[in-house]
């Protein structure tokens, strides 16, 4: 799997990183330059470096994976993630500009006076935070095991060390350039593979028309796959399979069970009962399924369906390319399944802790909304390609479905399709890629957590009176923590897909944040004691009900409980369809049962609403 | 509570002490510019929206085709970009009129 061409490009895009950012900060000489960049970046430059932050692994890696996985029903995602954008902007961008709070806590104490509030809102932004970093993690760990063939837990743990380090080291954000060269890097390593890849169809109707061409997956040519004691492998069609030496494997010949949901798809059950054989070489496996008991190189021939590994639905080409297929459609409640993962997504993107801080370099409200609107410009243009990489996956590179590696696709593609030069010159764009994605999202999270740790919980809460140099200590101590507590989570995550996890942080975000934001902007009459319990009632809802599921893979007793009741196990996976209306009703419930508005609420609606050019504007945080 | 940048008008001082006056301006700001965001976000959640209840609907909507490639995908895929962004300009040009409006209505 090693490719030095890979690790070329991680190295280069890591210098470039570095280098960069020491460039950039000759330029920025006070605290201020440094967290909001003076406030006078260009709306441009600005949405840039918004989309650079904003792509994330789960853009760059997991929406390739999950549509060569999973096909259709995927494609919300990456709609999710532009058009949660388009609601940041009509809701949020521009009052909250004016306003001058940056982060959520900040809002939370600026609005409603309330330190209680903040330490709330700070809890939460921890919870959002850390499983937002789970996906980048894993995204990290599967990059450097492909590019340098690394074990998943180094890859994890190097990319720990190398984020917490420029970090602590001083950061990246605030520093435009940075993040603006990442989304271009993002952007090319993105298009430029896949035009590529296009040219053996001639156009993406050509890819279509091969995929719908054949109902199953099966590789142009012989590949060999590497199989370890213990995988398990779904066998729809009878195979040959050449392997490099004897070995042992357990057969359970017969239908292949379905894949069973607990409101997501879960892996089979592990294999027992069936017979132990012995298997030679040019042995024919049963359709059914499979355990291997020792490590061994598996030879598929060219044309035949490929096995499935025991993660990956098996899934004919009829229901991948329809609506409510694999993802949707085994859940038992297509609609409902589809309309709260859209809900989570679209109503997420405000409550992640690393994206409101941006807007902040903005000198007005004004450019507030036209950086917002220009990243959804940017992240759109991103976006109509992922896709592509899972269907021309599911063409040239099936053998992913057998190892479950189809996350992987976008890194392991290139190589599989074009010629030996070109394959690697293109692995290490993609790689370089991906390194750019997650380091650019997991430093802008751990800043925002480090923030959270050592400003809010350390400087305001523990220590009032600690000095400035202790307080830097602080931060790069809670850098530090969070970057460790990410990294030992993240192993524990290799087997959950980058998109899905990302669409609990999502659905966490939008259950708190997302009322909290769109009500304390719009309605007079919110109440301190309405805002704080609706964002905890909905923010701990959703927690627990995502907590369930997670923990219903490992109990069988839970999971053979959801699976007989489907409309629960779809709210429980994914919540945001019951915790967004939730958090709203107790929000205003309790202020009207109680209607004791915070002091100066007037003088806050004037700072939030009155256009600038007035001259009203107060920033809430001063230069 | 608000800095003093000009030498503010009748109305503009009725906004910053947050007089009654001052008040019905503000909601009247408010109200018109909640309007325009809830009409572009409605629009949005009715587009997107659709296409799932469309296809439960009618299960032949997912095997229509435009050169080769699966409707659904190119409606989802390729064509909600577009309109998205043309959706966010449509409101940041209203929001920003509204803005204007009321600054010129105020302006001493």
């Amino acid at each position: 799997m090693t490719s030095p061409a890979a690790v070329l490009g991680l190295v280069a895009m890591l210098v470039a990183t570095v280098a960069v950012g020491v460039f950039a900060r000759r330029f920025a000489h006070t605290t201020s330059d440094f967290l909001v960049a003076a406030r006078a970046v260009r709306p441009a430059a600005n949405a840039a470096a918004i989309s650079g932050e904003y792509l994330s692994a789960a853009s760059f890696l997991g929406i390739a994976g999950l549509v060569m996985k999973y096909g259709y029903d995927v494609l919300w995602y990456p709609v999710g993630y532009a058009a949660g954008y388009l609601v940041l902007l009509v809701f949020i961008a521009g009052p909250l500009r004016r306003f001058g709070a940056y982060t959520i806590p900040d809002f939370a104490e600026g609005r409603f006076n309330s330190p209680v509030f903040r330490r709330l809102a700070v809890g939460l932004v921890i919870v959002v935070g850390l499983f937002y970093t789970l996906p980048q993690m894993k995204a990290a760990g599967i990059t450097l095991a492909s590019a340098a063939g690394v074990p998943y837990a180094a890859g994890v743990g190097v990319t720990a060390v190398v984020v917490v380090t420029i970090v602590a080291a001083g950061g990246m954000r605030g520093v435009t350039l940075v993040q603006a060269m990442q989304f271009a890097v993002k952007l090319f390593a993105i298009t430029v593979p896949v035009f590529v890849l296009l040219v053996d169809f001639g156009s993406p109707s050509g890819a279509f028309t091969a995929v719908a061409g054949a109902q199953t997956a099966s590789p142009p040519g012989p590949v060999t796959v590497p199989v370890a004691a213990g995988d398990e492998w779904q066998v729809a069609q009878p195979v040959t399979v050449q392997l490099d030496h004897r070995t042992t494997v357990r057969l359970l010949p017969g239908a292949v069970p379905r894949a069973s949901y607990v409101g997501v798809p879960q892996p089979l059950p592990p294999l027992t009962g069936g017979t132990v054989t012995a298997l030679a070489s040019g042995d024919r496996l049963p359709a059914g399924q499979v355990r291997w008991e020792q490590t061994a190189r598996v030879g598929l021939p060219a044309g035949a369906p490929v096995p499935y590994g025991a993660q990956t639905p098996l899934s004919p080409t009829s229901s991948w390319l329809q609506p409510f297929g694999p993802l949707a459609g085994g859940s038992g409640q297509p609609l409902l399944f589809t309309y709260s993962l859209i809900v989570a997504i679209l109503c997420g993107t405000m409550g992640l802790p690393h994206i409101l801080v941006r807007f902040y370099t903005n000198p007005d409200a004004r450019s507030a909304r036209r950086t917002a609107w220009l990243v959804l410009v940017l992240v759109g243009l991103f976006y109509l390609w992922p896709p592509l990489y899972g269907v021309i996956g599911r063409l040239r590179a099936p053998e992913l479905y057998t190892g479950d590696l189809t996350d992987s696709v976008v890194l392991l593609l290139p190589r599989q399709v074009a010629p030996h030069l070109i394959g690697d010159t293109l692995s290490a764009i993609t790689a370089a890629g991906a390194f750019a994605a997650f380091t650019a999202t997991l430093s802008g999270l751990l800043i925002s957590l480090a923030g959270a740790l050592g400003h809010d919980i350390y400087g305001r809460w523990l220590r009032p009176d600690a000095s400035g140099p202790a307080r830097s200590r602080a931060f790069r101590a809670s850098a530090l923590g969070a970057g460790a507590a990410a990294a030992l989570l993240g192993l524990l995550v290799e087997n959950f897909d980058i998109s899905v996890l990302v669409g609990w942080a999502f659905a966490i975000a939008a259950s708190s944040f997302f009322p909290l934001l769109v009500l304390g902007i719009w309605w007079r009459g919110l109440t301190t004691a309405g805002a704080a319990l609706g964002t905890a009632v909905g923010g701990v809802a959703a927690t627990l009900a995502i907590v369930t599921t997670m923990l219903a893979a490992a109990s069988p007793e839970l999971s053979a409980l959801l699976i007989r009741s489907s409309g629960l196990a779809v709210v429980l996976a994914q919540p945001a369809i019951v915790t967004i209306p939730l958090a709203f009703a107790v929000m205003v419930l309790v202020s009207r049962a109680a209607p004791r508005t915070p002091a100066g609420v007037a003088a806050k609606l004037v700072q939030l609403h009155i256009p600038d050019r007035l001259g009203l504007r107060r920033d809430y945080i001063p230069d | 509570m608000a800095v003093h940048r000009r030498v503010p008008g009748g109305e503009l001082r009725d906004l910053e002490e947050q007089t009654p006056v001052g008040e019905i301006f503000l909601g009247a700001l408010m109200r018109r510019q909640l309007a325009l965001s809830l009409r572009v976000a409605l629009t949005l959640v009715a587009v997107l929206g659709a296409q799932p209840l469309l296809a439960w609907l009618w299960p032949g909507y997912g095997r229509l085709q435009v050169f080769g490639i699966p409707l659904p995908w190119v409606v989802l895929g390729a064509a909600s970009y577009p309109f998205m962004i043309a959706l966010g300009l449509y409101y940041v040009r209203h929001a920003e009129r509204i803005d204007d409006e009321f600054s010129e209505l105020l302006e001493p």
